[in-house]
């Protein structure tokens, strides 16, 4: 099963999985051509490769996608998530898929 | 029950009457492993349980017709919140392919002739790339592991994958350490000084039923202690409940009129006998 997992991750996680697939929500700051700078939960600022399928149409975005280095990631694909969405809780869900104490829930 | 005692398939056998657990058709018990937890209760199996891809892969079953176990705790049904990953859409079910982030499960829902819809469009609404929540029984077919779904429906709060992600994490704390005591817990730490006093009111925290959790903790305290108390028509005096909670004589009087104003308690003999009103 360990080739189909994608957790969630924050800026500050990513550099632990490079060369896997990862989920981040985040906040699209600017498109330039097929690249999107974003703003994950923790507030740090990720590189996204766009998908030429990629329908994003709503600032707040979760992104699936595999880790090119700590600060790039290649989209497969994005979920709008609307025009408002709370990073606190995701930070908070985020810290609590990785902590110790759930290693066998996550 | 005294010839059974020895039986290594019934390790509960000997405390007389333990047994009614163990229905006919499972001789094994299926819990010999977990003493005096949550298991071997039937009723689990009306439960439902929030869990994630990867428990339902880490569950263990005593055998193909056995209740599953996560953590040695039973399982019934169980929720999940995943993204849809492809739907194939069949004569009699659909199968949903789903990855939560921990792992990636099948989905089955059989589908009712009457009801199923012209090809390509999903009885439940749901598109790929979605979430949706799915409640249904883990089940096995060879080697593989699908989730039988009764119930599948699209998750249209984007916080419902975050919330489940919580959910999940509390109700594995709930199994591990019991259901939280609220106000209780509080009561617990503002008497630790009182050593005796305190060693006995989280047994009663644990015996009595959670009817006075709401209370503020020194209300909870004289509730608890009068419910301790013998059954007496003259009530409980006053001071026998100031020598029993902590706490300065106008709090204690404060609470005891705002149990009184809101019916928990009621006086007796004279206005300084109280006893509780069940």
């Amino acid at each position: 099963m360990a080739e189909h997992r994608s957790p969630r991750v924050n800026s500050a996680r990513l550099a632990n999985f490079v060369g896997q697939t990862v989920r981040i929500t985040c906040k699209v700051r600017k498109f330039m051509n097929h690249q999107a700078i974003v703003e994950c939960s923790d507030g740090g600022e990720v590189t996204i490769n766009m998908s030429p399928a990629a329908d994003i149409s709503d600032p707040f975005i979760e992104v699936i996608g595999k880790v090119l280095d700590s600060t790039t990631i290649q989209m497969m694909a994005a979920i709008n998530l609307g025009n408002d969405f709370d990073m606190k809780i995701v930070d908070f869900v985020i810290e609590k898929w990785h902590s110790q104490q759930f290693s066998s829930v996550f | 029950m005294s010839q059974y005692s020895q039986n290594p398939y019934y390790p509960n056998g000997g405390a007389g009457g333990g047994g009614g657990y163990m229905t006919g058709g499972s001789p094994y018990g299926s819990t010999s492993g977990s003493p005096g937890g949550f298991a071997n209760r039937g009723s689990a199996a009306q439960s439902l349980r929030p869990v994630t891809v990867k428990q339902l892969f880490n569950a263990t079953q005593a055998h193909t017709d056995a209740e599953w176990h996560i953590d040695d705790i039973e399982v019934g049904q169980i929720s999940l919140v995943a993204q849809v990953m492809s739907i194939q859409a069949q004569t009699t079910n659909c199968v949903y392919w789903l990855d939560d982030g921990t792992g990636r499960i099948e989905a089955r829902h059989w589908v009712d002739s009457s009801t199923m819809q012209e090809d390509g469009v999903d009885p439940n609404g749901i598109k790929e790339h979605d979430y949706i929540r799915v409640m249904g029984n883990l089940k096995t077919f060879g080697n593989k592991r699908y989730v039988n779904a009764t119930h599948l429906r699209v998750c249209s709060d984007p916080y419902e994958p975050y919330f489940h992600t919580l959910d999940v994490c509390a109700t594995k704390l709930i199994l591990e350490r019991g259901p939280p005591n609220k106000q209780g817990e509080r009561v617990a730490q503002g008497t630790t000084q009182a050593g005796g006093i305190s060693a006995y009111q989280n047994q009663t925290h644990a015996a009595t039923s959670d009817q006075y959790s709401h209370l503020p903790p020194l209300e909870r305290a004289i509730c608890v202690f009068l419910l301790e108390q013998p059954p007496n028509d003259e009530g409980i005096h006053v001071g026998n409940i100031a020598r029993a909670v902590q706490g300065s004589p106008n709090d204690i009087s404060a609470a005891l009129d705002k149990l009184l104003d809101d019916g928990h308690i009621y006086t007796t003999l004279d206005e300084s006998h109280y006893a509780l009103s069940v």
